[in-house]
């Protein structure tokens, strides 16, 4: 038999809630944990699971649509099923509200006009219902007082007036009518997301809601690499060399430390992991389509210049929209440069199944206190986030500092 | 961000120890002769000099309040004079390293801190800065009696020296001419001018005070570091070791513009005098043996903490210096164990009741000041005969000093006849400043047309009700929360300064939404969340805001209140007014009155907060006047409490015709609001019960033909009567309603004020409708405890005006009153 999915009431002030997505469409088969649709309350959002096997056979809210919290979403069941007993009731007229009570004319309390039994000086009045006697030369003996505790109050003295024993009163004022209330509507602008961008939403997404990451910060003295960069720069022409820039020093770096850190060299595969033997370097590359992340194969293997050589080409590739989709996949480690905007330190997101990504950062002055006093250095930064369901704070943290290490003597590096 | 922060639980179970490192005791060891190499002849003979200027001072100030004489001068101090006999190496030394830019917050025992801060900053800067700096203060009234009667000779530091001691005397004597016109007294004194904050008499209040100044400087990048000076009697009170967790807390470094790492640049300086009061902190009132064990407590770098001896000035110095460089580093908080000895005892008329003769006589034995002299003697750096010409200066300074502060011609007291608003027009500064800082941009994360929350508001219903008079959907709606986010999210756009914290504001956005979606667009360091510390939550907003910025802080549950309850009562309502306006409030503390949760989370306590001179109080109850209570809030400089109800978060405007704009607006403050006119009865509102009365108000007309006028006080401090009393005038009945407790309430002391200003046009007693004297029971039984629309109905029939038909519920009669007052209940 069918079985409908109801719109959960998540705590009890809350009476509806917008459904944002549907990961489900009718037809789909539907396992037990399998997102449904998502919703979010005013403070919150939520997943359903199905609880239920079968195949989702009707959806009865659509995305944006605002449910009442235990009314019925869509139904799960076998294909062909009926499950018009389900569907949403066609809209009644709302309740009918309840018919006004009769309303009966009220009026001040009848004042039988008797003759005051109250012995003179001893009566309660209200300042007021006072006041009013004085001004009108009511006979105050000849008042009924109908108030709390025996007192006279001022519809008394009125209700004496208007019985004719004295002068009459002004008549009410009547009540000004409601403001009337006018509604606003909401102005804004909506354009279709491109598919790159849906491709990118999603696997951010699935990687920060799946993964366990995070992010270690470092930073290393960049004098060498800075140094080995400029002496590069003058010779280039003459020898024959790429524009090697910092960041292929950095690439560099990691083909040749990575290789002794084989969890992060690596995909975590849930129940097992894949090691690579060789370094496939993902390069991420800002193109104006979004974010692209082509690999560079058996990075290791190559030398700096190759690398550099090799690179640009990718890069060229994936900004000029031209590039092959199978240059898209394969890396086994990532790295991400914001260093060229400044960028501090960042929180690079993991590209799944990858365990590790590598943020490139900016360089900044530091000083560090050495026997010759302080000295101020170029610091650069580095941001390695990882899974930690595949690899421990520590060992990740060996990587970074073998990495600092190695950029720190980048002489050294090249003579291995 | 703390998302990013994975609580790992093998992490959690990892066996081990905690290490901790050795704290230093009394570790200064130096001769003169190396001392000699780090400071000049003259250096040394200015720290004596003003460890002798400050013995002098608190001599003067023992001999008048134990002989009424000072020298053949006769004067009797009724006020009170706590004095630091003993303690002015610790206050000179400390004095030495700091700069105009590092400020000191300090005690009731704080005169010899007040004048050794003054002494350095007079040092340290140039004769025009030091003229200016006093010419302009307080419109130089203060330097026009010194100039005019011990002008120096025409010498700027000497004149100076002259304006600080004339200064803080005529302040202890309660002159106008005194640094804070005489509102502040002994144990207030301060010179903002010379980095001296105000001093407090709530013992361990400094620290909090000092821990937001120091927030100041942290999250808007200014120079300088923050001392906070409390005695050892301090560190049993909860506002200072919630200062030390505060000022510790991970996310500063770890977090904070993006994990850079700078602490919080405080120094928590305890003047360990061994006495609070008469309780002996050492083996008596406290277990921590030095108070240098507790920074082990707080951080991995345990505060820095170290024991000096504060009877060596030169000790003094050298550790502080080196906390300073700490500090500047980014590696705050530190703290100091000062060790010290007040022979004076708590005030003069302490009799040592608590102490032996023997124990006051072998610390007069090592008196710091004439150790130091034999120490300067035995280096060679001045004879015997120059200290006896320098106290006999001193002496005679002192003397005319004080001549000139007890002149009540020279030095008059306020004259409250003459002037009968003098204290009344300092009570609140009634500014309207919407940017502190308009010469900074504002720091945050995205630009506003990208904030997520602004996006959101953009697409509200600002109507509780369509174009077809159908209420508009709860999700959809723009209800309160949204009325009290958009001003802020505003003014975080507009103001540099602007910063808000409290528990759980951040991530959760703030326990009922009002924040949700702002973090992804408000630096951390702007908007974070708070420990749970109340005191140390509303204490630092109080020193962030006299530093001069402008601070949200929110205690969640009303009912918290009492948890903050020197910081709400004594800090943030009284700075003001004993600065004699020199400082400025601007805060906004935000409590959110309950319902469903019991007892300790379901109380309305404007009472509390309006008892207290120097708060403003506000409650609003629709969203077009939680946005223009909130923007005036916001715009002002004085100290607001902004009370909420959880009841009506999820309220739509139903009243504001055109609902609730989306530009700025401000609702003045004690402006109330009729919100639905009538002739015959005055139903005075509250906050959320504002709905009931409108209730009662339908049944009154439809039952009853009554037709009642309900008014919306929003305002309980300040609050103009005159519309109610015209309403009353009108109706000749009134009834005021509130969710508080009925006695001692708002209500009470409005139904008085009514009586007397509308007393001729009453036609029945002003009748309060408040909840019963109880505690609050579980929802459930909701409606037995908190007014009700029928309540406010039995309570016209029963005290103003029969209503034909009506049979009462609930008893209002006298009598059932003089027997609940009876009961107490």
């Amino acid at each position: 038999m069918a079985t409908a999915v109801i719109m959960p009431r998540q705590g009890q002030s809350v009476e509806s809630c917008v459904i944002t997505s549907w990961s489900k469409k009718v037809g789909d088969e539907v396992k037990i944990g399998d997102i449904l649709f998502s919703y979010e309350t005013d403070k919150s959002s939520f997943d359903e699971e199905a609880t239920v096997e079968g195949t989702l056979l009707a959806i009865f809210k659509e995305e944006g649509e605002d449910v009442p919290c235990l009314e019925n979403v869509c139904v799960i069941g076998k294909p062909g099923e009926d499950f018009s007993q389900f569907a949403p009731k066609e809209e009644s007229a709302a309740p009918a509200e309840a018919a006004p009570a009769a309303k009966e004319e009220v009026k001040a309390a009848p004042a039988s006009v008797a003759e005051s039994t109250a012995e003179a000086g001893s009566e309660k009045i209200s300042p007021r219902a006072r006041a009013l006697a004085e001004k009108t030369d009511v006979d105050l003996s000849r008042v009924v007082p109908t108030g709390p505790e025996g007192r006279i109050i001022e519809r008394d003295v009125q209700a004496a007036l208007d019985a004719g024993f004295l002068k009459g009163a002004a008549a009410p004022v009547a009540a000004a009518a409601p403001a009337a209330v006018v509604s606003t509507e909401p102005e804004y602008v909506e354009e279709k997301i491109s598919n790159v961008r849906k491709v990118i939403a999603k696997s951010m997404h699935a990687s920060l809601s799946t993964m366990a990451q995070l992010t270690l910060n470092a930073s290393f003295d960049a004098t060498k690499i800075m140094e080995y960069r400029a002496s590069l720069k003058a010779s280039a022409e003459s020898m024959n060399l790429a524009n090697i820039t910092l960041n292929d020093i950095v690439l560099f770096a990691v083909s040749r430390t990575i290789g002794d850190f084989r969890d992060l060299n690596a995909h975590f595969l849930d129940d097992k992991m894949r090691y690579f033997n060789h370094v496939n370097l993902g390069i991420a590359v800002d193109t104006e389509r979004g974010l692209l992340v082509p690999t560079l194969p058996h990075a290791e293997e190559l030398s700096l210049n190759a690398l550099s050589t090799q690179a640009k080409v990718l890069i060229t590739e994936a900004q000029s929209g031209k590039i092959s989709p199978d240059k898209l996949s394969g890396a086994s480690f990532t790295v991400t440069n914001l260093g060229s905007m400044g960028v501090e330190s960042f929180t690079p997101v993991v590209n799944p199944p990858q365990v590790g990504i590598l943020g490139v950062c900016t360089i900044t002055r530091r000083i560090k206190i050495t026997a010759a006093g302080d000295v101020s250095y170029p610091a650069m930064g580095l941001s390695l986030t990882f899974d930690h369901r595949a690899i421990d704070g520590a060992p990740a943290a060996k990587f970074l500092q073998a990495l600092c290490k190695n950029l720190e003597h980048f002489d050294l590096l090249l003579a291995k | 961000m703390p998302k990013s922060q994975y609580v790992d639980p093998k992490k959690a179970f990892e066996p081990g120890f905690i290490h901790f490192e050795d704290i230093p005791v009394c570790q200064y060891n130096k001769t003169i002769e190396e001392e000699k190499k780090i400071y000049s002849n003259e250096d040394l003979m200015r720290i004596y000099r003003d460890m002798a200027i400050i013995r002098e001072f608190e001599t003067m100030l023992n001999d008048v309040k134990t002989k009424s004489s000072y020298n053949g001068v006769e004067y009797n101090n009724p006020g009170p004079a706590h004095l630091s006999i003993g303690q002015e190496a610790s206050a000179v030394g400390q004095a030495y390293s700091l700069n105009i830019n590092d400020l000191t917050f300090g005690s009731h025992r704080s005169h010899g801190e007040i004048l050794a801060k003054g002494l350095s900053s007079i040092q340290k800067l140039d004769d025009k800065e030091l003229y200016d700096v006093m010419k302009e203060f307080l419109d130089g009234s203060v330097l026009a009696v010194v100039e005019k009667h011990m002008n120096a000779g025409g010498n700027v530091k000497e004149l100076a020296i002259n304006f600080l001691l004339y200064g803080a005397l005529a302040e202890i004597f309660a002159r106008t001419t005194g640094f804070n016109r005489g509102l502040g007294g002994s144990m207030h004194a301060f010179f903002i001018p010379f980095g001296i904050m105000p001093n407090n008499a709530i013992v361990g209040a400094a620290a909090p005070v000092a821990l937001g100044a120091a927030l100041y400087k942290r999250s808007n990048h200014k120079k300088g570091i923050v001392v906070a000076n409390f005695g050892d009697g301090a560190c049993g009170r909860g506002p200072a070791l919630e200062s030390f967790n505060f000022a510790s807390m991970d996310q500063i470094t770890k977090l904070w513009n993006d994990g850079k790492g700078e602490g919080m640049p405080i120094l928590f300086n305890v003047f360990n005098n061994h006495y609070g009061m008469g309780g002996q902190t050492r083996g008596e009132t406290m277990g921590f043996d030095m108070v240098a064990r507790l920074g082990a407590g707080f951080n991995p770098t345990q505060m820095h903490a170290e024991r000096v001896n504060g009877y060596d000035p030169l000790a003094v110095i050298d550790a502080v210096a080196r906390k300073k460089k700490l500090l500047e580093e980014g590696k705050g908080p530190a703290l100091l164990d000062v060790v010290t000895y007040r022979v004076s005892g708590h005030s003069p008329s302490d009799s040592s009741t608590y102490r032996t003769p023997e124990e006051i006589q072998a610390w007069k034995d090592a008196d710091p000041i004439p150790a130091f002299k034999a120490k300067l003697i035995l280096g060679g750096i001045a004879k015997e005969e120059d200290f006896a010409a320098l106290h006999e200066e001193i002496t005679n300074r002192m003397t005319a000093i004080m001549k000139l502060a007890i002149n009540d011609e020279i030095s008059p007291r306020m004259d409250l006849e003459k002037n009968p608003a003098a204290i009344s027009g300092m009570m609140f500064s009634n500014l309207h400043v919407p940017n502190l800082e308009p010469d900074r941009e504002p720091e945050m994360l995205v630009p506003k047309e990208e904030c997520p929350r602004v996006r959101e508001l953009k697409t509200k219903v600002r109507t509780a009700t369509d174009a077809n008079g159908k209420p508009v959907s709860k999700m959809k709606v723009y209800n309160i929360r949204d009325g009290l986010a958009e001003p802020i999210i505003d003014k975080f756009y507009e103001d540099p300064t602007l910063i808000a914290y409290g528990e759980d504001n951040r991530d959760w956005g703030g326990a009922f939404g009002v924040y949700k979606k702002m973090t992804e667009a408000i630096p951390y360091h702007r908007f974070f969340n708070a420990p749970i510390s109340e005191s140390a939550i509303v204490g630092s907003a109080v020193g962030y805001a006299m530093c001069g910025g402008r601070a949200i802080v929110e205690l969640m549950y009303a009912d918290f209140i009492g948890c903050a309850g020197d910081e709400i009562f004594n800090q943030m309502a009284k700075w003001q007014s004993m600065s004699a306006g020199i400082l400025k409030m601007p805060i906004v503390l935000r409590v959110s009155v309950g319902s469903k949760y019991g007892a300790q989370h379901s109380q309305d306590w404007t009472a509390l907060t309006a008892h207290i001179p120097g708060l403003k109080v506000v409650f609003p109850s629709t969203p077009y006047d939680a946005k223009g209570l909130m923007q005036a809030a916001l715009n002002g400089t004085d100290p607001v409490i902004f009370f909420e109800s959880q009841r009506i978060y999820d309220k739509g405007e139903e009243f504001h015709e055109g609902g609730v704009p989306a530009e700025p607006y401000e609702i003045t403050f004690g402006d109330p609001d009729v919100k639905r006119v009538g002739k015959d009865v005055t139903i005075l509102t509250i906050g959320a019960v504002l709905y009931r009365a409108l209730e009662a108000a339908k049944i009154l007309e439809e039952k009853y033909g009554v037709s009642a006028e309900v008014i919306d006080t929003r305002s309980i401090v300040p609050f103009d009567y005159s519309k109610v009393v015209e309403s009353v005038k009108k109706t000749g009945k009134c009834v005021i309603v509130g969710d508080a407790v009925e006695r001692n309430s708002v209500m009470r002391d409005m139904a008085s004020n009514i009586t007397e200003m509308a007393f001729d046009y009453l036609d029945g007693p002003v009748t309060v409708v408040g909840s019963r004297n109880w505690i609050t029971p579980c929802f459930e039984l909701d409606h037995m405890f908190f007014p009700q629309a029928e309540w406010i109905i039995d309570a016209i029939h029963e005290k103003i005006m029969p209503l034909p038909g009506h049979v009462a519920k609930n008893n209002f009669t006298t009598i059932e009153k003089i027997e609940r007052a009876k009961k107490g209940v």
